[in-house]
């Protein structure tokens, strides 16, 4: 087992898929966070979050996710996320992610959600 | 610098009623950094400043959190603020040019910034603050979710990997590495974020000074790892492995973990060391079970070698009966009649008990009956089992052996004893006679030769062919039973019916051992002549 991440996006019909794989930590954070300003910046409105290659989330990555949440809530845009472990979806709602930020079970319904 | 003030062009609305809107953007908390933007650009005109930046302190330093202009940093320290700097509680205007006049309605906007500045910090405390409040939060829901496995969870690699993962998550940590103790060994069992021992000895001083969190980690533990804490995962019986974590992240880097996280970690691991448990009490009993049905299997089998009844015998009472120490045994008796109406009866004991002799119990039966196809029950016979079960067989392991061949209408008895205990003969008259052996055990050593006897059975007289199951068992004082005490028996009750012949020996030894377990397999076959 390794703690190295990445972060992929894909772009889908207005919505931005971020793909991400391994830890989210600081570095891994950062790493999201980046991809979602660039995003953001190229007038992607409608984020996606696809946990399903995360098994694992620390504080600080938390934090970075909030600060996603906020910057979204900024610009009057979405973010959602999709395919959460069970345990990470329990964090994300202790944490409060999942008042501004809807969980999906898989990318399909978020996609179906999120154009609709 | 350069500053895109508002003037000719800007907003209208915003020209006409600077104020408005204002108190709609305080009442929301997320409008914070536009509420702040707001109130400089108005502070901005009415200083006639060319450029300003708003800096509020966040961890010691000051951020910039607006800019009308460029060229301003976005970190500094308080001691790089110039004089022209205008000092705001919890943060400062940066100016250009410097000490642009602050009078007037700059200097009420001053003061206004600051409330706003104050508030937008405060709320940045509470937000950390409950930022904090849910992670304990998180933290309680972790151990919960693990106290929770104990009885949920039984998969052990799901478990090691939650409880790993779970670790780490908890702690900030960077790497981990769970061990398991195995044959008085903690072995790793998994590891995080990088390499890590492949196995750490249970007694070693450096570790369990380490784990008492009164040393240094040893080195090899997570190598390279900065800081590495660790506790061991117990429970009341002794160890069971190290749950140890390293490298605390924190937004500034690497860090040290705080003693706290420490107790944390010494909480978690007490849960999964309970959650491990159960697992590996649950794998036991299956495995136990498992061993159970396969015992069992076996003693099926057994029972299918050993005779369920006997065979008729024209004149004769003929009665066997076998009760093994363990569920399977090393005793073996088999009743047989030949084509030509002879009886065969053999009585065997391998050396040993359990698995292994019934094993060798099975090989037994399979070769007597061979055997007897091809040859008498004789010592020829006897000699080539004995070449077989040396060949097919353990060093040291043999098998006492009482083959013995009768002609019923004559009543002759003609018996090779290979090792095995003396018959017992009771003449009708009383008098006790005893068939001795005339050859070592079968399978003891290469080339035994063995020598037929014979005796002729007469009306009234009984036979008694035994294991040594039934003779040494023991009393509470180490007393063996002993053949004596088995002919009384036999000579008291000669005339019961066969079955009811081998209950009062079996009570007699059940009352003899007085509650003392079974210790050898007991075998008994009766053949008594009816009394003309």
């Amino acid at each position: 087992m390794t703690a190295s991440s990445n972060v992929t996006v894909e772009r889908r019909d207005g919505v931005a898929v971020i793909y991400t794989q391994g830890y989210i930590n600081n570095q891994a954070g950062e790493e999201v966070a980046r991809v979602a300003y660039t995003l953001i910046d190229e007038g992607y409105k409608t984020l996606l979050i696809n946990l399903g290659g995360t098994t694992i989330v620390n504080s600080i990555g938390i934090s970075i996710l909030i600060v996603i949440i906020e910057k979204m809530i900024e610009i009057d845009g979405r973010l959602a996320f999709c395919s959460l472990t069970p345990t990470i979806e329990k964090t994300f709602h202790i944490m409060g992610l999942a008042q501004y930020a809807p969980i999906y079970s898989d990318e399909t319904a978020a996609l179906a959600t999120l154009r609709g | 610098m350069s500053l895109p003030l508002p003037g000719p062009g800007s907003d209208p609305a915003a020209e006409a009623a600077p104020w408005a809107g204002l108190l709609e953007l305080a009442r929301q908390e997320s409008a914070d950094p536009l509420l702040l933007r707001r109130l400089v650009e108005l502070w901005a005109r009415a200083s006639g400043a060319r450029a300003v930046a708003l800096y509020l302190e966040q961890g010691g330093l000051l951020r910039r959190e607006v800019a009308l202009g460029d060229g301003f940093p976005s970190v500094l320290d308080r001691e790089d603020l110039g004089d022209g700097a205008v000092p705001l509680p919890g943060g400062a205007l940066v100016v250009d040019p410097p000490a642009a006049a602050a009078n007037g309605a700059a200097a009420e906007l001053t003061l206004l910034l600051g409330v706003v500045a104050t508030n937008r910090r405060l709320r940045q405390q509470i937000k950390t603050e409950r930022f904090q409040v849910n992670y304990r939060i998180v933290e309680l829901e972790a151990l919960y979710d693990v106290g929770l496995a104990v009885a949920g969870t039984l998969d052990r690699e799901r478990l090691a990997e939650e409880v790993l993962l779970r670790a780490i998550s908890l702690l900030d940590a960077r790497r981990a590495a769970l061990y398991l103790i195995d044959d008085g060994h903690y072995r790793l069992d998994r590891a995080f974020g990088g390499e890590a021992a492949a196995e750490l000895a249970v007694g070693d001083p450096g570790l369990v000074r380490f784990l008492a969190g009164e040393g240094p980690a040893p080195p090899e533990l997570l190598p390279e790892a900065k800081y590495v804490i660790g506790v061991p995962i117990q429970v009341e019986s002794g160890p069971r492995g190290v749950l140890a974590v390293g490298d605390k992240e924190t937004r500034r880097g690497l860090a040290p973990f705080p003693e706290g996280d420490r107790r944390i970690l010494v909480l978690f691991a007490n849960q999964a060391a309970l959650a491990l448990e159960n697992v590996r009490l649950h794998q036991q009993a299956i495995e136990t079970e498992r061993l159970e049905r396969e015992m069992e299997l076996a003693a099926e089998i057994q029972r299918l070698i050993l005779p369920t009844g006997a065979p008729p015998v024209p004149g004769y009472a003929l009665h066997g009966w076998n009760r093994p120490a363990r569920q399977v045994g090393g005793d073996y008796f088999d009743l047989l009649t030949l084509s030509d109406e002879r009886l065969v009866l053999t009585v065997g004991d391998v050396s040993g008990k359990g698995v292994p002799a019934a094993l060798m119990v099975s090989t037994l039966h399979s070769a007597l009956r061979l055997l007897l196809d091809r040859f008498p029950p004789g010592p020829e016979l006897v000699e080539r089992l004995s070449a077989h079960v040396l060949d097919s067989s353990a060093p040291n392991k043999f098998i006492t052996l009482l083959l013995a061949e009768l002609d019923p209408p004559r009543g002759a008895l003609r018996y090779v004893n290979a090792g095995h205990n003396p018959g017992l003969l009771l003449r009708a008259g009383g008098a006790v006679e005893m068939l001795n052996a005339c050859g070592l055990p079968v399978g003891l050593i290469p080339g035994s030769r063995y020598q037929a006897r014979s005796v002729e059975l007469r009306p009234g007289d009984l036979l008694c062919l035994y294991s040594d199951g039934i003779t040494e068992c023991l009393s509470p004082d180490d007393e063996e039973f002993g053949s004596e005490r088995l002919a009384c028996l036999l000579a008291a009750d000669r005339d019961l019916p066969l079955p009811e012949l081998v209950e009062r020996i079996d009570r007699a030894t059940t009352l003899f051992a007085a509650g003392r377990p079974q210790a050898d397999d007991q075998t008994l076959v009766l053949l008594r002549r009816n009394a003309a």
